[in-house]
């Protein structure tokens, strides 16, 4: 009787080992699976029409635009490489921001790059990339500022856009922490011009907004602070996941390999 | 002092005590844990509940102003209240809802009226009339999906009748809580009328159809004729079809009769409220255009409810304004409308709050958030409806290097 409790710790001892031992060798197996470089499927296994075609609506720069010479913008320079890395021709289709997802539903387009926000209530219909921008809420502050967060604007101003999403989270902000001075502007630069010139301790913009702003006035030295995710990312049609698997390949390179990056700091 | 659910532990821990001697290892174990899960079922929160509040009523100086709410998706109860209080705090006294036929009949003859009800019962308790919008078909009143592929808003010819049932229904149980019903929902487009091409005429066939039993179920029902979408798309697209050469259509098929009052939809895109309008032009005067066709074929007191109106504050979309714009924009629609179109009854802003955001630019048409937070745009409308003195500065001035 006295040896039961001992054969019962044993016997856990060793299913405790035995499944991390296959626990090891599962890892060890998926990180050298995942390290061989494979070819990509055939061009028509990814792109049934031997094209990738985009769907993107131009009408928002410095994402996606039209001009004389045809469509510009960070998405466009994106895509373009993308086919490139896939040996694909590329071809894009303008369409009005409401009918980019019906467009993929109907198998107008291949893909929409067109700076999507990921939708969670979409997924059952559409596969998301891996995001390759944050267009969230930032704050923007003097690099001396003692502010790292929301949470030490205390006491302090923060400017932003009436009306806007900073707006909103402002007023969200000034109900959990001991109050700040809120300064709403009419429009985004104005909040910037106010937290430039010392009118307030911060601004509270979207990080386009903020980027675009800090290529007029590169003379300031800027921390910015993310406050919120708006992820943009590329998608593709449920029964396409080996295109996705592609995409999201050749995505993964160009973050790690500075490309996205330096598009981000080209266009924005 | 302790608290219930901590006695409560402590009693059930005597019992196992007492019991211990007569009853296993095993056996006690799961007396055990049969207790913890008692004593934690007990300590879960209660959900919301949304009692009725003594009767309100609307405390408005500006009777025009409307909103056209979504609170037909809505899961919690206490989330209808609290929107149609805010609704109502606001100082809007009308709201338009939609009711669809294929959430009350779900087989033919078989109503279930429980989420029409919760809104009625909410709405009167605030002191809000409502006008209730009918459309989405059932599966039963549409073809077999072996046979045709089709939307809710397919209503085959031989469904007219079913339909007008559902509504001479729809409206003996609510008189006198909704007795404006609007019929159907931008037929000018076609993906409103089932994608088919778009069918004056028919349209004319569904009011003609809809008329009597409504008026038989209900003798105080006024019925709407359905708003149409503001749009350029020429004659023979497959899209639809420009809203003034609709309504002409609409006449001329003779149903005139058949609606009591008509429903519009006019928004104001990028321009201000007092741009003028022009029939290449979509901007918030357009429905000076339609008027001008009731004008020419209809008796010139027929009213007009503009169910739908409003500016976008996107930062991306190309029809969108900044919010300060639009702020400012819906506030000089309300005084236009009350100042030039004496035939408006109702000037209704689309839309009060969505169930959830969309996380694309339909969620700037939002007076409130999902989560129920005011947007700016919601204080300004409260301080007009209500009279009370609005703020001049809304924002500050263009900040100046000292």
């Amino acid at each position: 009787m006295a040896t039961r409790p001992y054969r019962a710790v044993a016997a856990a001892l060793l299913l405790g080992l035995t499944l991390w031992v296959w626990a090891l060798v599962g890892a060890l197996f998926a990180l050298r699976w995942n390290s061989i470089e494979r070819p990509n499927p055939p061009l028509r296994a990814l792109f049934p029409y031997g094209e990738m075609r985009i769907g993107v609506d131009a009408s928002y720069p410095p994402f996606a635009a039209a001009g004389n010479d045809g469509l510009y913008g960070l998405d466009i320079d994106l895509g373009t490489i993308l086919a490139a890395q896939l040996g694909a021709p590329v071809r894009f289709v303008n369409m009005g921001y409401d009918g980019l997802y019906d467009s993929l539903k109907a198998d107008q387009v291949d893909v929409l790059i067109s700076a999507l926000l990921i939708d969670y209530s979409r997924t059952d219909e559409v596969f998301y990339s891996i995001p390759y921008y944050n267009a969230g809420l930032t704050l923007v502050v003097p690099s001396d500022s003692p502010i790292h967060g929301m949470s030490d604007l205390s006491g302090l101003s923060l400017a932003y856009e009436f009306g806007s999403d900073a707006d909103l989270q402002a007023r969200q902000w000034l109900r959990r922490i001991t109050p700040f001075t809120p300064r709403p502007y009419e429009l985004p630069t104005l909040a910037l011009d106010a937290a430039r010139i010392g009118d307030s301790s911060a601004a509270l913009v979207d990080a386009t907004s903020a980027r675009l702003y800090l290529r007029q006035h590169q003379d300031w030295n800027t921390s910015l602070i993310p406050t919120s995710d708006a992820l943009y990312a590329l998608a593709v049609r449920t029964d396409h996941g080996l295109t996705l698997e592609a995409l999201n390949r050749e995505l993964e390179k160009l973050l790690g390999d500075g490309t996205v990056a330096a598009l981000i700091a080209k266009w924005l | 002092m302790q608290t219930v659910p901590a006695r409560a532990m402590i009693a059930a821990m005597n019992a196992v005590k007492v019991a211990q001697p007569f009853i296993s290892r095993w056996g006690l174990w799961l007396m055990r844990v049969w207790i913890a899960w008692a004593v934690l079922v007990q300590i879960t929160p209660a959900g919301p509940r949304a009692p009725l509040d003594a009767p309100q009523t609307v405390q408005t100086v500006h009777p025009v102003v409307c909103v056209h709410t979504r609170l037909i998706d809505e899961v919690y109860e206490w989330v209808i209240q609290r929107s149609l209080q805010m609704v109502r705090e606001m100082g809007a006294d009308t709201i338009v809802e939609f009711f669809p036929w294929a959430y009350a009949e779900p087989a033919p003859g078989q109503y279930n009226w429980e989420g029409f009800d919760r809104i009625a019962k909410h709405a009167r308790n605030q002191g809000l009339h409502v006008i209730a919008r009918m459309g989405f078909v059932p599966a039963w009143a549409r073809p077999k999906e072996t046979e045709r592929q089709t939307t809710l808003n397919y209503l085959p010819d031989e469904s007219i009748d079913e339909f007008a049932r559902f509504v001479a229904a729809f409206a003996a149980r609510y008189a006198g809580v909704m007795d404006q019903i609007i019929i159907w929902n931008e037929p000018n487009l076609s993906f409103e009328w089932g994608y088919q091409q778009v069918d004056p005429a028919g349209y004319a066939r569904l009011l003609k159809a809809v008329y009597a039993p409504a008026h038989t179920a209900n003798p105080a029902v006024m019925i709407l004729g359905a708003p149409l979408a503001p749009t350029l798309e020429p004659s023979g697209s497959p899209n639809g079809l420009d809203d003034l050469l609709y309504l002409e259509a609409l006449y001329q098929a003779g149903a005139d009769p058949y609606f009591d009052a008509l429903a519009m939809h006019t928004y104001g895109f990028t321009e201000p409220p007092e741009a003028p309008p022009g029939p290449q032009t979509l901007n918030f005067r357009r429905a000076e255009l339609l008027h001008n066709i009731m004008l020419r074929y209809d008796r010139p007191d027929k009213p007009v409810y503009i169910t739908e109106t409003g500016w976008n504050d996107h930062p991306r979309w190309t029809k969108a304004v900044r919010p300060s714009l639009r702020v400012a924009y819906t506030i000089q629609a309300f005084e236009w409308a009350e100042q030039e179109w004496s035939w408006v009854d109702k000037l209704c802003v689309w839309a009060f709050r969505y169930p959830a955001a969309t996380r694309s630019y339909p969620d700037n048409f939002t007076l409130v958030t999902p989560d129920l937070q005011r947007k700016p745009i919601y204080s300004a409308i409260q301080a007009y409806a209500r009279g009370w003195e609005r703020s001049t500065d809304l924002w500050l001035p263009a900040p100046i290097a000292p």
